[in-house]
């Protein structure tokens, strides 16, 4: 008999062996690979590995030369991003992560070496994060050392995911069918097996129906029932009870005690209950795992929007199909109607329509003029186009919403773990009390022991306890992602849930950093459209904001008349002359210079134009709000909350914005530290303070908030401190996402109290052996389905989607001339 | 009732012929993806196939 490898546990060939020096022993392994991962391991100071792990490793790849295609640039431009003092951070699929113990030794392993920064790693999602200082080490060395230990590194790629996805529901399903049709075939032998016990069977017939009972019901307990005992086991080696080590408990003693009466020839045999328990649980399981899978699609589906391939035009004005990695900055990419935009580029095209529903939860199309940006993963609906690259891989707008995406779930919520922490103390209080159960049963009436204590340890359901907090995160954040809200902070949504009181930053996050004319005030006998068109041949050359707004408003001008001796006073306006007459333009005291006027009292922010006479006209200039402020503070007024505005500017301007909007609270010329002040204050006073900002210069003062919501696109996303961004640039979205964290807190809690009014309600039935063990199994997986399906209930706010969509899948007809923008 | 000794064996023939032909199923991709292949009939221009640029299909799965 040959002994099994120490390190992958499989049978080592006859004369194969080699022998491994471990903690000071010889230990017998199979091969070279495994010998080195073994030594590695203890060299390490990690054979604790050994004791901690529940699944034999899989052997090491012995082809370890293949990573170092992964410090090629042109590769790691696509999977890599880089971060703030001199590091960078990769994302990596490693397979062969199967249990706690696994990633702490990947932690343990990794964070030793020098030049590792962090590493993080969810055992769930089977992903690890990186980041390390390329200056340091290679990225190759960390994926052999990863490889060494007996798993294999995936840079993250959308379809290395969909693979592991894919593997994980095809078991399931094909458990699942097992367990289905298993219990099918043990119920009918059952039924006939209770009939027979009434009408009288002859022993060597039932003897018969049931050993078929027994035929059917083993591989569902040896097949499907797999990984409740897998869980079980991992939770005992991890010296901590979770629900498998009730559920295999009850499973096996079910299952031993059939067998022993089927053998003995006596009394009864439960194979129906044992297939029935095993079923549904799957069941149960199965659509657990179906939500956290969709949870993940979202990561998944924007990874996927990354074509592999683009058509650059060489040089000679040809088109040649290449690789999305060998982009570079600058090159001339075409792209077909249908097709996904493969970088971030410059339009070179009069225009387009583009869908980018994936990056912003908008579907409809959208039409983009020369010169404006496309992002990668949007979807060209009319083409072909041009155009010019600009970013590419790691540092387009998509790659860092897929980064943010994929942290946000790396990460644990604190109340997940307390789920985690209630079910194992619960399954400890229930084993004892199925024991006890057994005792006092054994004393009134010992047939009944057996069944009772049975009922106990089945009809208990520690998994709506566990399940109810994961999966409605789940949920929530695959909800909020859909409409372009990514909540970067575990916590953040209950926060969100609590939020009364919204402040919000001006400038970028109300309007937009641009002017526009409100209204033109004669003063003179000039009519007031011709004033504008003398104000805008005046500012014919000028760059300022104030210039911008009015030459925008004027109608075009005829090329006839033009403005000459223009000269710019910088900070006072523009002095010049038209048709002979010479005009002024700007602030009051330098306009009203010309004449030798006064200004008058409310001059100070209006411009204004004059002549040798005096005043012509005023302009009102103001702001202008971002087209979904209005909307979005109705939203949130409706939603009983308060707002206010703290801004920087000066306080007439805040007064105006703030005056449209119909906020009363607002304040201005605050520094980055009296904002804190006021944020501090209002917390004090017991408000829970919601922060709007665009994230990039208000850092500190977003972190003082209880959330910290930041507007931004692209390259800002990645870096802002916030604890939710929104994506999809829609200010609204506020809104939506704090009814959707209601709704999120308000089906927890409907979980928590159904968890525990369930247990509450059926162990104290199941121990005074009311509850039979089938309906107990019924019980305990209606509990857990209850708890998944009512957390299905959390959905994106619908947005006349179904509208939108039909129109954008309308097909584009090419057009010839460009469009209105 | 002898013909129980010939039935029952007969349905566990089944059942092991109706296992076999699931799990072939799940196997050839059957079952990945319960929720479009529905839709397919309503859209007439639903993507079956995702399309490269340069006109070549990817391989279904």
């Amino acid at each position: 008999m040959s002994a099994a490898c120490f390190h992958c546990n499989e049978a080592i060939p006859e004369g194969a062996a080699l022998i491994a020096r471990v903690a000071a022993q010889s230990l017998e392994v199979c091969c070279i690979g495994c010998k080195a991962a073994a030594e590695w391991i203890d060299a390490l100071g990690l054979g604790e590995y050994y004791r901690l792990r529940d699944v034999p490793a899989e052997r090491p790849a012995s082809e370890q030369n293949n990573f170092l295609a992964w410090d090629r640039p042109q590769l790691q431009r696509l999977y890599v991003r880089k971060l703030a003092d001199e590091a960078a951070e990769v994302c990596l699929l490693v397979e062969g992560i199967r249990c706690t113990a696994c990633s702490w030794l990947i932690e343990r392993a990794l964070r030793g070496v020098p030049g590792v920064v962090d590493i993080e790693v969810n055992p769930g999602a089977k992903q690890v994060r990186l980041a390390w200082a390329p200056g340091k080490i290679a990225l190759s060395d960390l994926l052999l050392r990863l490889s060494r230990l007996g798993y294999v590194p995936h840079p993250l790629d959308a379809q290395a995911l969909d693979m592991v996805n894919r593997r994980e529901s095809r078991l399931a399903m094909k458990r699942l069918i097992v367990a289905g049709l298993g219990m099918m075939q043990a119920m009918m032998y059952a039924v006939t097996l209770y009939a027979g016990a009434f009408e009288g069977m002859n022993p060597s017939t039932r003897d018969f129906f049931r050993w078929l009972g027994l035929l059917v019901t083993t591989p569902v307990v040896f097949y499907a029932a797999q990984p409740f005992f897998a869980g079980a086991w991992r939770e005992l080696r991890a010296r901590s009870l979770g629900m498998d080590v009730a559920i295999a408990a009850a499973v096996a003693l079910i299952y031993a005690a059939s067998v022993y009466e089927t053998v003995r020839g006596g009394a009864s045999v439960y194979f129906d209950s044992a297939s029935m328990f095993v079923f549904l649980l799957l069941g149960g399981r199965y659509l657990e795992m179906r939500g956290r899978q969709r949870a993940t699609d979202v990561v998944d589906a924007l990874a996927r929007m990354q074509p592999a391939l683009a058509q650059r035009r060489t040089p000679m004005g040809s088109l040649e199909t290449i690789g999305v990695h060998e982009l570079s900055e600058g090159d001339i990419v075409a792209i077909a109607a249908g097709a996904t935009v493969p970088a971030d580029g410059v339009l070179l095209d009069a225009s387009c329509a583009v869908d980018e529903s994936l990056l912003t939860g908008e579907s409809s199309a959208r039409m983009r003029a020369r010169g404006d940006t496309l992002v990668a993963g949007s979807v060209m609906r009319s083409g072909p186009v041009e155009l010019r690259v600009t970013h590419i891989g790691a540092d387009t707008v998509l790659s860092a919403i897929v980064r943010l995406v994929g942290r946000a779930q790396t990460g644990r919520p604190p109340s997940a773990r307390l789920g985690d922490r209630i079910a194992s103390h619960f399954v400890a209080g229930v084993l004892v009390l199925a024991a006890a159960t057994a005792i006092v049963w054994l004393r009134i009436d010992p047939t009944r022991a057996f069944a009772a204590a049975l009922a106990v340890l089945v009809v208990s359901c520690p998994c709506a306890f566990a399940l109810s907090v994961p999966i409605v995160y789940a949920r929530a954040t695959a909800a909020l992602a859909r409409i372009g809200v990514l909540v970067l902070k575990p916590g953040a949504l209950e926060q969100l849930a609590r939020i009364d009181h919204v402040v919000f930053d001006k400038t970028g996050t109300l309007t937009k950093n641009r002017m526009e004319l409100a209204s033109v005030v004669p003063c003179g006998a000039q009519s007031a459209a011709h004033c504008l068109q003398i104000a805008a041949l005046l500012e014919e050359c000028s760059a300022h904001p104030l210039a911008l707004a009015i030459r925008a408003a004027a109608p075009p001008q005829s090329t006839a008349c033009a403005a000459s001796n223009l000269h710019t006073v910088s900070g006072a306006g523009v002095d010049g002359e038209i048709d002979g007459r010479r005009y002024r333009i700007g602030r009051a005291n330098f306009a009203l210079a010309i004449a030798d006027a006064m200004p008058r009292a409310d001059d100070d922010d209006a411009v204004v134009l004059a002549d040798r006479h005096g005043a012509l006209a005023r302009f009102v200039l103001r702001e202008t709000l971002r087209d979904d402020a209005p909307g979005a503070v109705a939203k949130l007024r409706r939603q009983g909350v308060r707002m206010s505005i703290l801004s920087g500017d000066e306080r007439s301007r805040v007064r105006v914005v703030a005056a449209r909007l119909g906020i009363t609270d607002f304040r201005s010329r605050v520094r980055p530290a009296d904002k804190l002040r006021a944020l501090h204050a209002l917390r004090a006073a017991g408000a829970a303070v919601c922060m709007v900002g665009d994230g990039i210069n208000d850092a500190p003062v977003l972190a003082g908030a209880d959330v910290a919501v930041a507007l931004g696109s692209g390259a800002q996303l990645a870096q802002s401190s916030a604890d939710i961004v929104l994506a999809s640039d829609d200010l609204g979205a506020v809104a939506d996402a704090r009814a959707l964290a209601l709704g999120t807190v308000r089906v927890l809690r409907q979980n928590l109290t159904w968890a525990f009014a369930y247990n509450f309600a059926c162990i104290p039935l199941a121990a005074m052996g009311f509850i039979p063990s089938w309906l107990a199994a019924i019980g305990m997986s209606a509990s857990s389905i209850l708890v998944v399906l009512n957390s299905l209930r959390i959905k994106p706010p619908a947005r006349e989607r179904v509208k939108n969509r039909s129109e954008a899948s309308l097909p584009a007809p090419r057009r010839a001339t460009p469009l209105p923008a | 009732m002898n013909i129980v000794l010939v039935l029952i064996p007969l349905s566990l023939v089944l059942l092991v012929a109706g296992v076999w032909a699931f799990f072939w199923g799940v196997n050839h991709a059957q079952f990945d993806d319960l929720e479009t292949p529905a839709l397919m009939p309503l859209s007439e221009d639903f993507p079956t196939r995702s399309f490269t640029p340069t006109g070549e299909t990817e391989s279904g799965t």
